[in-house]
């Protein structure tokens, strides 16, 4: 049975409008945030000083220099490279009388210059070997977190930057390279599993591979960034809220119950409602670094920086780490090549879309790879034990 | 383009035709040109075709291309700020097919030498069997357009083809590659005209549409 519009269309009908009140609640909102933000007189140094002694519920961004600042991109240089990579991947099914997953890692080279060139390809890989299924923790096998959902997800985006690794080391020396993946830098989502699945995913994972990418700097220039369009963060929105509040130190749990606070002249509000105001096509904001959990307590020598760059028709968030970010040169080229990457694109990076197309993985194909598996089962006599709710699920009946 | 060069790979076969990609994106056989396909030890039999349409596509159905030159100052601009368009755009093209050599093979009195003697004929129609995907499809040398051409059976098979493109538009492509590579191309489209007179001697229309594209 089809879902019944109908009855959705009259619930669709009743929200709308408290979602024009609530837009112009969020009008007043930014334009007290923007007002505070360019009318400030507060010492800089002081603000970032309360920041660092607050105690928050919600991240708040790391300041260096300003809040409000933004820089134009330089000039593109003559000739350059993007890389870039991006995942999808067949998940376990345990409806599935084959216990397996597979990632399909996509990726483009993509050479600008005088001589241009591409290279775009996919990657699949089959995971089905009980190592493969499972975390396990170092000297305890009773440990042991089955990869699949977000622990997937986490694999899937390690894979990614592990690819990132491979196509860097094939350029030449000499190379200005900026290599790009879709989506977040923190892996979010370890926070929800025990600690040694983030030494294996991260320490052992992504960190190596960053170490690696910075390595490569010693005959290249590369850069690494992570690019997220439209993002949801508040980071700079919650510095904001440190600095109108006027408890000294901050401290969230001692106000929380009150009916209101002052800081809830930005609720609702997000980082790009406020660089959407502050920054001209094409300009970056200042720097900032995230201070989330997971990267304080995980991320070692690659703490994660970031900035927001304004296109055309959106704010998108740029975030990379530090040893992309203190260097002048290849912040300057990640911002300069992004821009031009999303000029090139319609607003998002045309490597980034490329690999996208690459990894894609349908619905159809998802059902011709289980297929398969099954009638590879089937040849070799091996018993195929379907769930009864999977075979509901095929063979619909009335 | 150098002599019995290779210029794509089979995606489709029937038996009256067959589809091939080209290597690179815009270099296919022209219109009317013979290409053919080589034999194999399991189809030994050498395929000939005249191409009757060429396409350039986006390689994915589902992505259409879309213009992109508004602040470029060319067309080749555009290929230069886009490098990935070379791989996502492919060239592919149709060739009708209109005869095939079949090479005899003969095995020698001894077995061991696994000596082979091949004869090999010209047929001016359908062979028994299409050709395989992935087939290699060369253009042909000025040598065998001369050898195919040599004969007019091919017209028929031309004239009462029922394609994307006009049977007479076809013919008189096909017979303006051939005399191209004749000794004598005006003795040569003479000959065609006058065969064309006998095969189109009910159909005057026709007639005059094909010799009006091969006037020289």
């Amino acid at each position: 049975m089809a879902l019944d519009l109908t009855k959705v269309a009259t619930q669709v009908g009743g929200i709308l409008p408290r979602l024009k009140t609530r837009r112009e609640k969020h009008k007043e909102r930014l334009q007290s945030a923007l007002d505070f933000l360019r009318n400030s007189t507060e010492d800089f140094a002081r603000l970032k000083a309360k920041i660092n002694a607050s105690k928050t519920t919600w991240p708040v961004a790391g300041l260096f220099e300003g809040l409000e600042q933004s820089h134009p991109a330089l000039p593109l240089p003559t000739e350059f490279t993007i890389i870039a990579s991006d995942g999808s991947q067949i998940d376990v099914d345990r409806h599935q009388s084959f216990q397996c997953y597979l990632i399909n890692i996509g990726s483009v080279a993509l050479h600008y210059g005088p001589h241009p060139n591409a290279v775009l390809e996919s990657r699949p890989r089959l995971y089905a070997e009980d190592k493969d299924l499972m975390i396990t923790a170092p000297g305890r096998n009773t440990q042991e977190e089955p990869i699949k959902g977000a622990l997937l997800d986490i694999k899937r985006s390690v894979e990614e930057c592990h690819r990132l690794v491979e196509l860097a080391e094939e350029l030449p020396p000499g190379s200005s390279i900026l290599a790009l993946l879709d989506g977040s830098l923190t892996l979010w989502g370890l926070t929800a599993y025990p600690n040694f699945v983030a030494d294996i995913l991260l320490r052992k994972g992504l960190l190596t591979y960053l170490d690696q990418l910075r390595e490569l700097n010693k005959d290249r220039q590369l850069a690494l960034a992570s690019h997220i369009s439209l993002p949801g963060s508040k980071d700079v929105v919650n510095a904001v809220r440190v600095a109108v509040c006027p408890d000294e130190p901050v401290n969230c749990a001692c106000c929380s119950s009150l009916p209101e606070q002052a800081c809830d002249i930005v609720t609702g509000l997000l980082d790009r409602d406020l660089f959407a105001n502050l920054l001209a096509p094409g300009e970056r904001s200042e720097l900032f670094f995230s201070q989330s959990k997971v990267v304080k307590e995980h991320y070692g020598e690659h703490p994660i920086y970031f900035f927001y760059l304004r296109l055309n028709d959106e704010i998108a968030r740029v975030e990379l780490p530090r040893w992309v970010a203190q260097d002048d040169g290849l912040l300057n080229l990640t911002h300069t090549l992004i821009l031009n990457q999303c000029n090139r694109g319609h607003g998002y990076p045309v490597a980034l879309s490329e690999a996208h197309e690459q990894a894609v993985v349908t619905a159809k194909d998802r059902g011709n790879f289980w297929q398969h598996i099954e009638s590879l089962l089937v040849n070799e006599h091996l018993p195929t034990v379907n769930s009864s709710k999977s075979f509901s699920k095929r063979t619909r009946w009335i | 383009m150098s002599e019995n060069s290779r210029v794509g790979e089979v995606i489709e076969a029937s038996t009256t035709e067959f589809v091939a990609q080209c290597y690179e994106l815009y270099q296919s056989p022209p219109l009317g040109s013979l290409v053919k396909t080589i034999p194999t030890p399991s189809g030994p039999v050498e395929l000939y075709g005249i191409v009757y349409q060429v396409t350039t596509t986006g390689l994915d159905p589902g992505r259409r291309p879309i213009a992109r030159g508004k602040d470029e100052i060319d067309e080749e601009a555009i290929y230069q700020a886009s490098p990935q368009l070379e791989k996502l755009l492919r060239t592919e093209f149709g060739a009708l097919v209109v005869g095939h050599k079949r090479f005899n093979s003969t095995s020698s009195a001894s077995a061991e030498t696994s000596q082979h003697e091949q004869e090999n004929k010209l047929f001016y129609y359908l062979p028994p069997k299409p050709t395989r995907i992935h087939s290699f499809v060369y253009q042909c040398s000025s040598d065998e357009i001369r050898e195919f051409g040599q004969s007019f059976d091919f017209l028929s098979m031309l004239l009462s083809t029922h394609l994307p493109i006009l049977a007479e538009e076809l013919t008189a492509a096909s017979l303006r590659q051939m005399s191209s590579v004749h000794p004598d191309p005006h003795t040569y489209l003479v000959a065609a005209g006058k065969e064309l007179a006998i095969l189109l001697a009910s159909d005057y229309n026709r007639l005059k549409a094909i010799l009006g594209r091969i006037r020289e």
